[in-house]
């Protein structure tokens, strides 16, 4: 700090020492006063409130999950803010859990073939997301990068796929999916897609096309021309251009579009439901894996929030691992268009 | 190593002809400089010979092989490009062997041909930099290294030294030369800049509006235009016009007149022609300086003067009034350059003489020339 910033820092201090005397302020008072001659207080507060707020509202379900997971069966209605069973003076007895019921995270696997359904949902997310960005990348070079008659008609066209509710394919495409093809037989038990992991992969890739198209259109076109130019010169094709030069060089859209279908698809419910009957090897998702542990005579609770828990992970980690290049890619494809 | 032959080259995009009908042959181990104004179709031509337009008409060979309708990677070329295009997201290595490694050359020969380049072009040591670490000259190199690594056949060069600032631009002019001898390739050089296409080629292609202007050697081309385009192209500052017409007894115009044997020239007599000079070739009448032939003296006065250092350009203007006017004709105001220690004024009256030998007589109607020196 130079000399001058010094003596002004002084000077505002003096200044307020003469002030403050006279006034008898309560502390509220006192703090208002603060943050008006000190906005940066304000703002900081202000900031800190809102960051609990967002966190508080979505954290808290990760947390009652967390509690019921870790609660035993019994005592489910004894949650409060720690797990029905908690007690801190087990600790000297020697229970190293305080009552707790870790235990479910492994009860999990034994009652219901759980990572099997957790498999289910990878596979089927990860197949739709590679097939999504290879797909959606010719399609995004292509209305990003050359000139043709008609592209803003077939654009929208595009995009007016993903305006369609996903329900209203629903019905068409469960009759398609269960009506048998001979020529299928060989490869399909029964000549039908119904049960088969196919009955998730082509409806998912379809719906999720679009807005995967839209965004690596908007990076795809930043890429310079003479850098494809270049690539061609030096001996790649267009295709190899697009996948050695310029998807790499897009790698936040890439990125950005990857992990926006693989999460929605990983979630998905309302179709996987309806093309399988429900058995892990059947293909059937995530969350008809935690259905499973809801019985006819009980509903085992724990062993549910416990599941949801265990499904999250691999997202949780895929998120943090693309977290960088997402960021950076939503906000730059937010500037860009 | 090879040469390269356009024949009926035409390129025509929905509204505009780029390039219009274009006929070149360029030998093996030839340095060609194609020059023109900007927009005038030089890099267009370049990308039908480099595969990255197609054309609308017309073949290319290179070699004796014909790749009109070749992929880029199949023509045996490699580019430099103006905005030098390196791969930002590979290092310099990765950015040299990039071509090799898509031709599944194996590692050790990759590893050589990477070497001998970088060391072309001076880059030891710098591998595993990536583009945005270093300088633009760097860069430069880097992007001519890569272009050589594939000993191409041709060597296609847009505009690379544009985006350097002007020191670096002579010194790689030089490096360029020097890599030029070095490699003895077919070397196909597109610029704007003619003091580019004057010191290192060994033909000029000068382009206008699509078409080919004049082919020949550098001086060829400063000595003796094919025509008005051409002849204020090349050279700067550029030749003075003066229109006028012919006459039985030689050139005539409001202020100049030049006799010469008209029937020895292939001129009409009454047909509009004009006559052009280069600034240098402009003589203060009572200088000591050496002409070859002169000519009659013409009145001048002096107008705007600017000191070069080593040469001072001298706005002349022939009006006999010598009064200034707004809507001056072309053929009022001269442009002369005359040795820097000659005590010079402005709004002076002085005489000047023309160097008859190297004089150009240009019908005006089609711009074609007519003659190059009266003797």
């Amino acid at each position: 700090m130079s000399t001058n910033e010094t003596d002004a820092a002084e000077n505002l201090k003096q200044y307020g020492d003469e002030e403050e005397p006279e006034l008898d302020r309560g502390p509220v008072e006192q703090w208002a006063a603060n943050a008006i001659k000190n906005p940066d207080r304000a703002y900081k507060a202000m900031f800190y409130t809102a960051t609990v707020f967002f966190l508080v509202t979505t954290l808290f379900p990760f947390y009652w999950l967390l509690m019921v997971a870790l609660t035993s069966r019994g005592n489910l209605q004894n949650i409060v803010f720690t797990p029905g069973s908690f007690d801190p003076t087990l600790l000297a007895e020697g229970d190293v859990f305080m009552g707790t019921n870790p235990m479910a995270f492994v009860e999990v696997f034994m009652t219901v073939p759980f990572h099997r359904y957790i498999f289910n949902s990878f596979a089927i997310a990860a197949v739709t997301t590679v097939i999504v960005i290879v797909v959606a990348s010719l399609a995004g070079y292509v209305f990003g990068r050359l000139k043709f008659r008609f592209k803003g008609p077939l654009m929208l066209l595009v995009l007016i796929v993903s305006f369609f509710p996903p329900a209203a394919f629903f019905i068409p495409l469960n009759q398609l999916f269960n009506t048998p093809v001979d020529v299928m037989r060989p490869i399909l038990a029964d000549g039908t897609l119904y049960n088969t992991p196919y009955a998730m992969l082509i409806p998912f890739s379809a719906l999720f096309m679009p807005l995967s198209i839209f965004i690596l259109t908007t990076f795809y076109a930043q890429i310079p021309d003479g850098l494809e130019d270049a690539a061609r010169v030096e001996g790649t094709t267009r295709v190899g251009a697009l996948f050695r030069v310029i998807a790499p060089l897009s790698a936040p859209g890439v990125a950005t579009a990857g992990v926006l279908t693989f999460i929605a698809v990983y979630n998905e419910y309302f179709f996987s439901s309806l093309m399988t009957d429900g058995r892990e090897h059947n293909w059937a998702p995530l969350v008809e894996g935690i259905l499973r542990y809801q019985g006819q005579h009980e509903v085992l609770f724990n062993l549910m929030a416990a599941a949801s828990i265990v499904g999250v992970i691999p997202v949780a980690l895929l998120v943090v691992v693309a977290q960088e290049k997402i960021v950076s890619g939503l906000t730059s494809g937010a500037l860009k268009e | 190593m090879a040469d390269v032959q356009l024949e009926h080259i035409t390129k025509r995009y929905e509204d505009v002809t780029a390039v219009d009908d274009m006929n070149l042959e360029i030998e093996d181990g030839e340095f060609v400089t194609f020059v023109g104004p900007s927009g005038c179709g030089k890099s267009t031509t370049m990308e039908t010979i480099a595969g990255l337009t197609l054309p609308t008409e017309g073949t290319i060979r290179i070699g004796d092989r014909e790749v009109t309708n070749l992929p880029p990677k199949d023509r045996g070329v490699s580019m430099v490009f103006q905005n030098i295009a390196l791969f930002p997201h590979m290092d310099v290595y990765d950015n040299i062997s990039f071509g090799l490694r898509l031709r599944k050359y194996d590692q050790a020969e990759i590893d050589r041909r990477v070497e001998n380049a970088a060391e072309v072009v001076q880059l030891e040591g710098m591998m595993d930099r990536m583009p945005d670490e270093m300088s633009g000259g760097q860069r430069q190199r880097v992007a001519i290294a890569r272009a050589i690594v594939r000993n191409p056949d041709v060597f296609l060069m847009d505009e690379p030294l544009a985006n350097l600032d002007a020191k670096l631009r002579v010194h790689m002019r030089t490096e360029l030369q020097r890599l030029h001898k070095q490699l003895d390739t077919t070397i196909i050089y597109v610029t704007h800049d003619q003091a580019e296409a004057m010191t290192m080629s060994d033909r000029i292609a000068v382009i206008n509006a699509g078409q080919l202007q004049q082919i020949d050697p550098p001086l060829v081309c400063y000595n003796e235009p094919d025509n008005l385009f051409v002849a204020g192209f090349i050279g700067s500052p550029s030749m003075n016009f003066i229109e006028g017409e012919v006459t039985e007894s030689g050139f005539t115009s409001d202020h100049v007149d030049i006799d010469f044997d008209v029937g020895a020239h292939e001129a009409a007599v009454g047909e509009e022609v004009t006559l052009g000079v280069r600034p240098e070739d402009v003589y203060i009448a009572d200088s000591d300086a050496t002409i070859e032939d002169r000519s009659g003296r013409f009145p001048a006065y002096t107008d705007v003067i600017e000191p070069m250092g080593n040469e001072i350009f001298v706005y002349l203007k022939l009006d006999e009034e010598g009064e200034v006017r707004l809507d001056e004709q072309a053929d009022d105001q001269v442009l002369m350059s005359v040795d820097p220690d000659i005590a010079i004024d402005e709004e002076h009256r002085i005489d000047v003489v023309f160097d008859r030998s190297k004089l150009h007589l240009f019908e005006t109607a089609s711009g074609e020339a007519i003659s190059h020196g009266f003797d």
